[in-house]
């Protein structure tokens, strides 16, 4: 396989999404209530009420980063609907009848969910400056976030299309969404420490890689400690591979 | 756009060829059923029959989008499973539904293609221009393609296969649903992409008249197999001339029909059609043969052979026969099913 060739098509396929985003934006937007009500809402309260152990930092503070990381989650486990409608209107058959190979478009669609993803971090940076909330504001850390983020969008969106392709319909991948997204919220360390769970969920969220990712983003935000920086990251960078790799062996399932 | 091909329409290449083709589904559906052709550079070919009769699967083969469950599959002599990136690079497809983008412009959706096309950067802005341009599009081609007609996305479609000039044209049933303006401009265009530049064209379609304008040579595809080949002509000819229709005015009973009038090739409650080789000489025969079986006849008609009677013929032969098996077995698979 042509390597350049190979980049080319990837970005391509992430230029189609960037095309659309300009011309149409309003679902980038609506994307920011959700997490802003999280904070806003969920934060302010249990930020006044004192009732979760954060550590050095204050509650809104903490759950910073475990917003980011949840809205970034939505995003890509909800993209393989976006790769089923999409089929649905023939853009799946018209990418795949190109000469590009089938992985390259599977990055590059995943790409376009990490697109999303930054645009909703940068939203929720925005959001946190506004609501006074105490984040470190150096560029390698900024920088750092960004390139979790991306690969976090990536990963999970590969995983979705993985599954697109063998629930092929729009309901079944809703379901599957719903049934994922929950379990790895809530038993990750987006929103409370590991250390007060249950102990049989603290095991859980040992395996749950949302726990990893946003504890990536809050030493980068917070703390500026890089102790776990290299685990988090060569984690999301492996499964992202495989999941890309599988997903574009599967991907042409989804037409049949 | 430049013309690099000699005047010959067709040549000795062979730009496809399928032996033995063959695709079956899980429950042993079998939507290509062992198929052999081969199509010469610059010609146009096209693949008929009612809908199910497996062409679009055949497509979907020459494009990659599906594998063959066995038999061989050469595009310009290079093996379709091999090599799938290399054969879609010589190929331009054209769909059966809509599939450009609606919420990128026309401009996008060419521009997109190309580059996934690896269409050389220097020349890709004239390429999708020219593109533009020869599909009548180039007025509008700054609008978001889902404000488009359904005749226009169609013409994109097509600009969009053109962009990376395909060797190989596949159109799956390009004028479906078109008003008959568009249908005429789009076929003007197949024919002038034919003529112009060479372009060797598959078509799929159930509409004869499509057929007939257009192709070079058919094939009638039924039940996943070939039921006959030939070029138009050949084809009308073969169907042994004209198609007499007889409307009754009772119900008819089962009669035999003298061979040497003609053979009947359909017939219900209503009416009967009858097959002959001189229909002007077989209608005085065909009442006095009704009339002294005291059958009351209401019309008689006369239909000159054309490509829907050997369409009728050669999907309808096997419809009489071996689909009605697979009903019969259907019907039992599913009251097993729903036990």
């Amino acid at each position: 396989m042509n390597i350049v060739r190979f980049v080319k098509s990837s970005v391509t396929v992430a230029e189609m999404e960037a095309r659309k985003i300009r011309h149409d934006s309003t679902e980038l937007w609506t994307r920011i209530i959700q997490p802003a009500l999280w904070l806003l809402i969920f934060g302010e309260t249990f930020n006044a009420i004192r009732a979760m152990p954060s550590g050095n930092f204050s509650y809104l503070q903490f759950i910073t980063p475990g917003i980011l990381a949840q809205s970034v989650l939505f995003i890509s486990i909800f993209y393989g609907i976006t790769v089923v409608w999409e089929r649905d209107v023939g853009i799946i058959t018209k990418l795949l009848s190109t000469p590009s190979p089938r992985s390259s478009i599977v990055l590059g669609k995943s790409l376009a969910a990490s697109l999303r993803g930054v645009f909703q971090a940068i939203m929720i940076f925005g959001l946190a400056l506004l609501l006074g909330v105490k984040i470190r504001l150096d560029l390698p850390d900024i920088l750092g976030i960004f390139a979790v983020v991306i690969l976090f969008a990536m990963c999970f969106s590969s995983l979705s299309m993985l599954l697109a392709s063998f629930m092929k319909t729009r309901d079944r991948m809703m379901g599957i969404g719903q049934a994922l997204t929950m379990p790895l919220f809530f038993a990750s360390n987006a929103i409370y420490p590991i250390s007060i769970m249950p102990v049989w969920l603290q095991y859980i969220s040992i395996a749950n890689p949302l726990s990893y990712v946003v504890d990536a983003i809050r030493s980068m935000l917070l703390s500026g400690t890089y102790a776990n920086l290299p685990v988090d990251i060569l984690a999301l960078l492996i499964s992202t591979t495989i999941f890309v790799v599988l997903a574009s062996k599967t991907i042409k399932q989804l037409l049949e | 756009m430049v013309l690099d091909l000699d005047n010959a329409k067709t040549s000795d290449i062979t730009a496809i060829k399928a032996d033995n083709l063959q695709k079956i589904y899980r429950d042993n559906i079998r939507a290509v059923d062992g198929i052999s052709f081969s199509v010469r550079q610059g010609e146009i070919f096209g693949l008929l029959g009612p809908n199910g009769a497996g062409k679009t699967t055949t497509i979907k083969m020459m494009i990659t989008l599906t594998k063959a469950t066995s038999g061989q599959l050469h595009v310009f002599g290079i093996d379709v499973s091999k090599s799938p990136e290399e054969v879609r690079e010589m190929l331009g497809y054209v769909p059966q539904s809509i599939s450009v983008d609606g919420d990128l412009t026309a401009y996008e959706n060419l521009l997109i293609f190309a580059k996934l096309s690896y269409v050389d950067k220097k020349e890709r802005n004239e390429r999708i221009q020219n593109a533009l341009e020869y599909m009548d599009l180039s007025e509008r081609a700054n609008d978001l393609v889902k404000r488009y007609s359904g005749g226009m996305m169609r013409r994109l479609e097509i600009a969009q296969a053109l962009v990376n000039r395909p060797r190989l044209l596949l159109l799956d049933e390009p004028s479906i649903g078109l008003d008959p303006s568009s249908k005429k401009q789009v076929w003007k265009s197949i024919k002038q992409l034919n003529q112009e530049f060479g372009t060797t064209i598959l078509i799929t379609t159930h509409d004869m008249n499509e057929a007939d304008e257009l192709c070079d040579r058919i094939a009638i595809m039924s039940e996943g197999k070939i039921a006959i080949m030939g070029t138009p002509a050949d084809l009308k000819k073969g169907v042994g001339g004209d198609i007499i229709t007889v409307n009754l005015g009772s119900a008819c009973p089962s009669i035999s029909f003298p061979k040497e009038i003609g053979t009947i090739i359909l017939d219900n409650e209503k009416s009967i059609q009858i097959l002959t080789t001189n229909g002007e000489e077989a209608i005085p025969l065909i009442a006095d043969f009704f009339k002294s079986h005291e059958i009351k006849m209401d019309s008689i008609s006369i239909n000159k052979a054309n490509l829907d009677d050997v369409f009728m013929k050669y999907a309808k032969r096997r419809l009489s026969n071996d689909v009605y098996k697979t009903v019969r077995s259907t019907r039992r698979d599913f009251t097993r099913h729903s036990r």
